[in-house]
């Protein structure tokens, strides 16, 4: 009796420590990843809130003339990036003046925007629904045009069991289809859980990595989270400061978020102005292109010296992290059958 | 108020001195954080104690609380604007709801007080001229804490003048101050005091 107790228990021990999951499954942390950040508990998942999110989240009816959803510079093939386009183009083919970042494991980020301007995954959408050069469009306008539509009457009440769309749960439903975004399945991690090995040149790559890049990208999520510069020549055109806008303090001059590693492969170009258009140019950048300044990361005062063939190592590792389930998982794309199964307007 | 007459928006005009003419679009501003205190102690604490004042709608000015019959108080306290953990908690509902247009969408952060008009006085476009207040983080942290002194009325009256906070204000070269900065905590600062107990 008394060994047949023992091993249930150790059973359960393994399961709970392997997954920590959502009571319905929704949300998974994946193994040795630490606690997320988003505060669950205020706007706990649902399958219906999900669903509503990310019929938002691919409908134009956020943008004033009805032609421009998140989806237009956040596709999903490209982890959620704006492929091929240095700066993403709103309504009226208007210019941005920054590089649309992936969407990926966004339950763990602390601030959202290049220069972490939104302090919430909630108040990120407000950004490019009001920005003049992409959705153009206010939240009191979006609000009302919802509030037309039998569809989304139908899915509001399924969501939050009020037909009548507000700020809050418009927010927090593209919060929670955005949760859902996890990418932890590249090869990588399938490393990480003693799935696969490294070929030896992934592997020379995983080691340059961790001495000349892993400080700031850190393991797992493959970015420290923090505003760094990192010796980019400033845009005399666009003049963006980065973070020193938001803090008003000239020791954040020229500083961006650190962006994750993650689909790398797929999230080109590069930096937050899109200047590089492959990872060639982004390691020529950091062994022979850093500009010296007063807030030059302390990383990056000491060069960086790559081979030619260890730069090819490097950007072999870093394809391995390219995750081909989350980019085609069909849980993220174009909700057909959720919009398929409703009322027409 | 403004001076001695009750603040009417849009078409009544103001006068700082006898040249100038000032009109006012929108007034909206938050009260948080309500408390009755006596003897140096709260008796009274409202629970999620956010509300939007609004000029143009007359109900919002009026608020009303269910307190203890025997309360007695000789303080009210309450915040001008939001605090800072309610301003990184995300999408919330109400009076904090986002499409009152009291959030700024560019920067994450709720604008605690919104004064619009225009004047001769302003060399803006139009002679407009917009205070959009707030600010949650450090250095600029621009909510208010307001104690008014009064005795153990059932309705208290709380005035402030427009007058007095607009003769401080550079209407001239600064007719717009819309994001959290020195301006912003500065003129936050003004306005904090000006707060009264209209007898």
């Amino acid at each position: 009796m008394n060994w047949r107790r023992n091993v249930s228990v150790c059973l359960l021990f393994i399961c709970v420590s392997a997954f920590v999951t959502s009571k319905d499954g929704l949300f998974n942390i994946p193994l040795n990843w630490p606690k997320p950040n988003y505060n669950f508990s205020k706007n706990p998942l649902t399958k219906d809130k999900i669903d509503l999110g990310r019929a938002l989240f691919y409908d134009p009816i956020l943008s004033q003339n009805n032609t421009i959803s998140c989806s237009s510079c956040h596709s999903q093939f490209t982890a959620f990036a704006h492929v091929d386009h240095a700066l993403s183009h709103g309504i009226y083919d208007r210019i941005g003046t920054r590089n649309a970042p992936v969407l990926i494991n966004l339950a763990w980020n602390k601030t959202f925007m290049w220069d972490g301007a939104i302090n919430h995954l909630d108040m990120q959408a407000l950004a490019p629904i009001s920005h003049p050069d992409e959705m153009g469009e206010s939240i009191e306008h979006v609000i009302y045009k919802l509030n037309q539509s039998k569809i989304y009457h139908h899915l509001f009440f399924k969501a939050f069991g009020d037909s009548i769309a507000s700020g809050e749960h418009l927010l927090k439903a593209i919060s929670q289809f955005m949760l859902t975004l996890v990418s932890a399945n590249s090869k990588y991690d399938s490393l990480k859980r003693k799935e696969s090995v490294f070929t030896r040149q992934e592997k020379n790559g995983y080691k340059l990595y961790k001495q000349n890049c892993a400080s700031c990208h850190t393991e797992p999520l493959f970015t420290n989270q923090k505003f760094e510069n990192n010796g980019l020549p400033l845009d005399l055109e666009l003049k963006d400061f980065g973070r020193m806008k938001v803090t008003q303090n000239p020791n954040d001059s020229l500083k961006f978020k650190v962006p994750t590693l993650r689909n790398i492969e797929f999230s080109y170009p590069y930096m937050h102005d899109g200047r590089f258009k492959n990872l060639n140019a982004v390691l020529d950048h950091y062994t022979t292109g850093i500009v010296k300044s007063k807030t030059l990361a302390l990383q990056l005062e000491q060069p960086i010296v790559l081979s030619a063939n260890e730069k090819i190592d490097l950007i072999s590792f870093l394809l391995t992290l390219s995750d081909k389930k989350f980019l085609f998982n069909t849980e993220f794309g174009y909700p057909k059958n959720i919009l398929l199964s409703l009322p027409k307007d | 108020m403004f001076g001695n007459s009750v603040l009417q928006l849009n078409d009544s005009v103001y006068k700082l001195n006898k040249i100038d003419s000032i009109q006012f679009e929108t007034l909206k501003f938050y009260v948080s954080a309500i408390e009755f205190w006596n003897n140096s102690a709260p008796v009274w604490i409202e629970p999620n104690s956010f509300h939007l004042m609004d000029a143009s709608d007359s109900n919002t000015l009026k608020l009303a609380f269910k307190v203890p019959s025997d309360m007695i108080y000789a303080e009210i306290k309450f915040k001008l604007g939001i605090d800072s953990l309610t301003n990184v908690s995300g999408a919330i509902g109400g009076d904090l709801d986002p499409i009152k247009g009291m959030y700024w969408t560019w920067q994450s952060g709720y604008v605690n007080f919104k004064l619009e008009g225009k004047s001769n006085l302003c060399r803006s476009r139009k002679h407009e001229f917009q205070f959009h207040l707030g600010g949650y983080t450090h250095p600029y942290n621009s909510l208010q804490t307001i104690s008014l002194l009064t005795s153990n009325l059932q309705d208290v009256s709380i005035k402030f003048d427009l007058k007095t906070f607009l003769s401080d204000v550079d209407l001239e070269n600064k007719p717009s101050v819309m994001s959290p900065n020195k301006d912003a905590l500065i003129l936050s600062n003004q306005l904090g005091k000006l707060f009264k107990i209209k007898e």
